[in-house]
Formats: C-alpha cells, structure tokens, sequence
C-alpha cells in the first residue's frame, strides 16, 4: 500500500514536471517576432468597422498596401488622419491601397473618429490586438508599406507621419516598387 | 407667443430625453466592473490604470451603467468588441472552467495524498518504534540492572 502510494505521488509529481516542460517548450517555439522589412506580411482577416463584411491581406495581393494602425484614444492618430486621407486621395488612382487597423478601441467611438475625420478608405477592427501584436506593434499609431508581393517595404512609421513625411511617401513608393 | 413657448417646451423634452431616460436603478457598478475588465494596452483591471485605452472603456461602461445594462451585458459587449482577454477572469463554462477547478483539485489531491500519507506513516511506526527506544544489547542491559540494584 505504501509502495503504492509512493508511486502514484512520484508519478503526479513527473505528470506535473512534464506538463510544465511542455508549456515552456510551447511558449518557446510559439513567440511571436516582429516581421522583418523585406519578409512577408503577417496576415489578417479582420471585420470592417466602417461597413460590412471583412478585408484579408490575401485579398490585396498585387496592390500595394499603406497598412496604418490607429485608435480613437490616442492623440496623435488625430493629428495625422487629415493627412492619411489626403495621401489615400492621392494616391489611389495609382492602385495603392489604404487600410486602417483600429486597435485595442472601442467600436463606437472609433466610427465616430472616423465620421469625424472624414476617412473614406476601409477600417478593419483589431479589438484583441492579436494583429497588432503579429506586426509587433509598440503602441498607435503606426504605419507599415507592404508591395505587391505582400512584403513590408521602406521604413516602418512608429509615431505619426505628419512628423516624418518623407519616410512616409518613401514608404508608399517603396510600396509601388519605383 | 404660445408657439414659440410650445416649440420651447418641444425642444427642452427633446434635450432631456436621454437625461430622463437614464437609468433610475443602475443594474451594476462602475467600481465593480472596473475589477472585472483588463485594460488592454496596459494588461492591468481598470481600477489600476489610467491609461487612455482605459479611460475610453470606463467611459464607455458608465455610459451602458447608466442605460441600465446589467454586468453581464456590458462584458458581453467589451468581450465582442476586445475579445475574451478583456476579461480579468476566465469565463465560468466550457474549457475555461479548468482554470478555476485545476487549481481546486490539485489543492484537494495533495492534500488527501498528504492525510494518506501520514495515516499510513502513523500505522507503520507502532509505540515501540520511537526514537531512542531501541532495544538494549544483553550486555549493556545487564550492567543496567547492576547499576539500578547499587543504588536500591
């Protein structure tokens, strides 16, 4: 009896062990590291907030894509928006494709921004953040170039584009491959 | 002139009816949603951050408060909006259960491990087996014997 008892506790005690080493080991092979420039695009089906229906990076393929992240609580996203919608203006009859991500907001308040705003190009809805955190994001706003073939290309914005206005329309050309 | 008092008073019921319509008897509290909902840029409840992501949600949860939204309803919202991790706890049901009652079971398994343990201990080790009551050698226990006779 006590034998056995001894050998039900060691065996507890080694599930145990074996199941925390597979959680680390999980943990380990699952990080997420933020996209190179160059490499390929993480992926994202997202639901539209300002409409229905959803928008995936797949179904961008062959379009460059201004990619900029934003939320109705932050400040300085409402300084650059006037801009983003005038770049948009410019440059869509060129093919280029803006999409705004709403991240970590809430989805009233971020229709309201955009009413306010005046932004016409599609807003995809990141409210857990989980397409965000693919990009590595460090907080909002901040803007990526993705080319045709679905790479991040030119420099990755962090902050607002109203401050750094020559990496942004780089960025963009980069994204055109000229 | 009784128009324009009519328009007014038109108007003034128009200005006031959301005001009126607020919640009489408010189904939950902001205080006690506040540690039920994680900030999500800040990843600590509400009531520790003051962070703009959780200064929105707060407003937005006062907003519901005084609509007459139950707890419940207004979590249900946030978790459409944010999904589940807004939530500071797993929810009570399907595979999230375990988060609650592994904790409970394992707590419960060592500890009748432990009552069995013991019990079995306390039955293995009779009143002789105690510490510093082996038996004497014969030649030991005889000089024992002598030295308690001398002193009778």
């Amino acid at each position: 009896m006590t034998r056995t008892l001894k050998l039900t506790g060691q065996a507890i005690a080694l599930a145990a062990v074996a199941g925390l080493l597979g959680l680390l080991i999980w943990r380990l092979t699952h990080q997420t590291h933020p996209p190179k420039i160059g490499g390929p695009a993480p992926a994202f089906d997202l639901k539209r907030i300002d409409g229905t229906g959803k928008v995936t990076l797949a179904s961008l393929r062959g379009k460059p894509v201004v990619l900029n992240f934003w939320a109705s609580w932050c400040v300085p996203c409402k300084g650059e928006a006037k801009m983003l919608e005038q770049a948009w203006n410019q440059y869509r009859s060129q093919g280029v494709v803006f999409v705004g991500v709403d991240y970590h907001d809430v989805s009233s308040d971020a229709r309201t921004f955009l009413s306010h705003h005046g932004i016409t190009y599609p807003t995809v809805q990141d409210g857990s953040g989980m397409v965000g955190n693919k990009y590595g994001l460090t907080g909002v706003p901040e803007t990526y170039f993705i080319d045709r073939q679905g790479r991040l290309v030119g420099s990755h914005i962090i902050g607002t584009i109203t401050n750094q206005a020559a990496a942004f329309h780089d960025g963009i050309e980069a994204a055109l491959d000229r | 002139m009784i128009v324009k008092a009519l328009a007014a008073a038109a108007a003034a019921l128009v200005i006031a009816g959301p005001a009126a319509a607020a919640c009489a008897h408010p189904k939950t509290s902001l205080s006690y949603l506040e540690g039920q909902i994680m900030c999500p840029t800040c990843h600590t409840t509400l009531d520790m951050s003051e962070a703009p992501a959780a200064q929105q949600i707060k407003a937005q949860i006062s907003k519901r408060i005084a609509q007459c939204w139950t707890a419940q309803q207004i979590e249900n919202e946030l978790v459409g909006n944010f999904g589940q991790g807004i939530l500071a706890a797993p929810p009570h049901k399907g595979f999230d259960l375990l988060a609650w009652w592994l904790p409970i079971g394992s707590v419960l398994a060592g500890a009748a491990l432990l009552a069995v343990g013991v019990w079995r201990w306390s039955r293995t080790r009779g009143p002789d087996d105690e510490p510093g009551e082996d038996p004497l050698d014969p030649e030991t226990e005889r000089r024992l014997d002598e030295l308690l006779a001398g002193l009778d």
